[in-house]
């Protein structure tokens, strides 16, 4: 048995391929299918050259489902020794298509049992408790008060260390006297990572834009400069979910002669990955 | 009697030299013992060592040199999000029903959860009290532009399949909706709560169509008193996953 990667065509350029064949058909003339040919052959090559992983089964046997589910029924077992290339991933599961061909969903639990070519361990991380502590992104919505003002928020936030993460915060606030939309960018640091419940403190700044009520006669709209500081906590959930509750103290850089002055509290499901 | 005396004793210092010459030679008896050495310095013993390595090469039976393969994982591609649109109808309250369109980009986190965005507009039609009063607009045509957008979580419940025919078979799967969002309808824009189930078929892995009903709840004092509506949209829509 010689273990190789082998090199095949990726599903997703075969779809674009597939796409801009169906462009190319409907809006060129016929005189122009030399030059289509080419381009996919182009496509060909670039495709042929992106590789597959292959694993190897060290199992008495790889189980492969229809689906990427629990209920799903498993229907083909790849045998111990024999090898499976991994086509991609989605969530705890895995497209693999062993060596005959058949093309069915492993789970990630059975996967890590598999080995590399050169026999070590095929490592990929997992969604738990040591992936809460260290991981690169996190993605979350959620909803609060914004200064009296319903707050619905979503956040993305990419993870420099394992105690220091960069986010960026979109919202939407809807009150009384005024709706807005706010946009901003800051640091969050967790103190404790390891820990389950962890503090964390937040700063940043960005920008918000207020339109008064049409019920109110207020000035007109108005974008302004905002920054903040804030203190609060996450928890990690179960999987790949966590909690996070935290307080921002906001000062908004007004035209006026005043800086104005808001609280913001917010509770947000997010997940990290 | 003298010279035979002499012979004697020379033949006997002439054995003793050879026979002890002989036995300095070959050690005896002390050949089987281990030679004992002059104790040396230790930095004598390392350069006799560094001397005994360079020049003795022992020829070996296995080589150990062997070159080791290395692999160079290629990156897994991960298929966790879907984007795609459809349309629809949307009920809104006291202004009928309408089409409507919307977008949406869901992200997959585990097999039983899911984040869903979504945004979609649609246009009000004409209360009743409209229509029947003749020539009463309550609202312009552009305040009855209904854009709506909410962040969701959803929960996949009844994961299963469908058969069509003998030989085809693909994943279905109902799922539950609930979030939070905002509608712009009439001038004003409304935080919404939103409550919904969807089912989706997959007739192969990267491509699903959904079926989804969504109630998107809010107050509105459009009518005079503050109250809450209930807007029902009914959607088929297509999504990819990538």
């Amino acid at each position: 048995m010689e273990p190789s990667i082998t090199t095949t065509r990726s599903r997703r350029l075969r779809r674009i391929s597939f796409a801009l064949a169906l462009v190319f058909a409907c809006s060129l003339p016929v005189a122009s299918l030399a030059k289509q040919t080419e381009e996919e052959k182009a496509a060909k090559e670039a495709a042929a050259q992106e590789k597959l992983l292959q694993v190897f089964v060290s199992e008495p046997y790889l189980e492969l489902s229809t689906g990427p589910g629990r209920g799903y029924p498993v229907f083909h077992v790849v045998e111990r020794e024999a090898s499976v290339d991994v086509l991609y991933r989605r969530t705890d599961w895995f497209k693999v298509r062993d060596e005959q061909g058949v093309e069915g969903w492993a789970r990630a639990r059975d996967m890590r049992r598999t080995k590399l070519a050169d026999g070590s361990p095929f490592f990929f991380n997992l969604g738990d408790r040591a992936g809460f502590t260290s991981h690169d992104w996190e993605l979350g919505i959620g909803g609060g008060d914004y200064g009296g003002a319903n707050l619905i928020n979503a956040y993305g936030a990419y993870s420099l260390t394992d105690n220091m993460a960069v986010e960026l915060t979109l919202s939407q606030f809807l009150g009384n006297s005024s709706n807005g939309y706010k946009a901003e960018l800051g640091l969050i640091h967790v103190i404790v990572p390891e820990w389950r419940v962890s503090p964390i403190l937040e700063l940043g700044t960005g920008i918000v834009y207020t339109e008064p009520r049409a019920t109110i006669v207020l000035p007109q709209d108005r974008t302004d400069q905002t920054a903040y500081a804030g203190a609060g906590v996450r928890a990690y959930l179960t999987r790949r979910f966590f909690i996070r509750a935290d307080y921002r103290w906001h000062t908004i850089f007004t035209s006026r002669d005043d800086n104005q002055e808001l609280e913001e509290w917010k509770v947000v499901i997010a997940c990290f990955f | 009697m003298e010279s035979r005396n002499r012979l004697l004793l020379l033949t006997l210092v002439l054995s003793t030299t050879l026979g002890l010459g002989g036995c300095s030679l070959l050690h005896w008896p002390f050949h089987k013992k281990p030679k004992v050495e002059a104790p040396q310095t230790e930095d004598q013993a390392a350069a006799e060592e560094e001397a005994e390595d360079a020049d003795s090469t022992p020829p070996r039976v296995i080589d150990p040199n062997v070159a080791r393969r290395k692999i160079k994982v290629p990156k897994i591609d991960n298929e966790n999000w879907e984007i795609g649109a459809g349309m629809g109808f949307m009920t809104i309250e006291d202004f009928g029903t309408s089409s409507t369109y919307a977008a949406q980009i869901n992200y997959h986190v585990t097999e039983d959860f899911f984040f869903r965005a979504d945004i979609g507009q649609s246009t009000a039609g004409r209360t009743s009290f409209e229509t029947l009063g003749g020539n009463i607009e309550l609202l312009t045509g552009d305040e009855r532009r209904f854009t709506y957008y909410s962040l969701s979580l959803g929960y996949n419940f009844l994961p299963g399949e469908v058969f069509l025919g003998r030989k085809l078979a693909m994943n279905s799967g109902f799922y539950l909706l609930g979030g939070i969002g905002s509608v712009k309808f009439a001038g004003d824009n409304r935080l919404t709560i939103n409550l919904g189930a969807g089912y989706r078929v997959l007739p192969t892995d990267w491509l699903a169509i959904h079926l989804g009903v969504q109630d998107r709840v809010f107050d509105s004092d459009l009518l005079g008193e503050t109250k809450v509506t209930n807007n029902i949209e009914t959607l088929l829509s297509a999504t990819v996953f990538f």
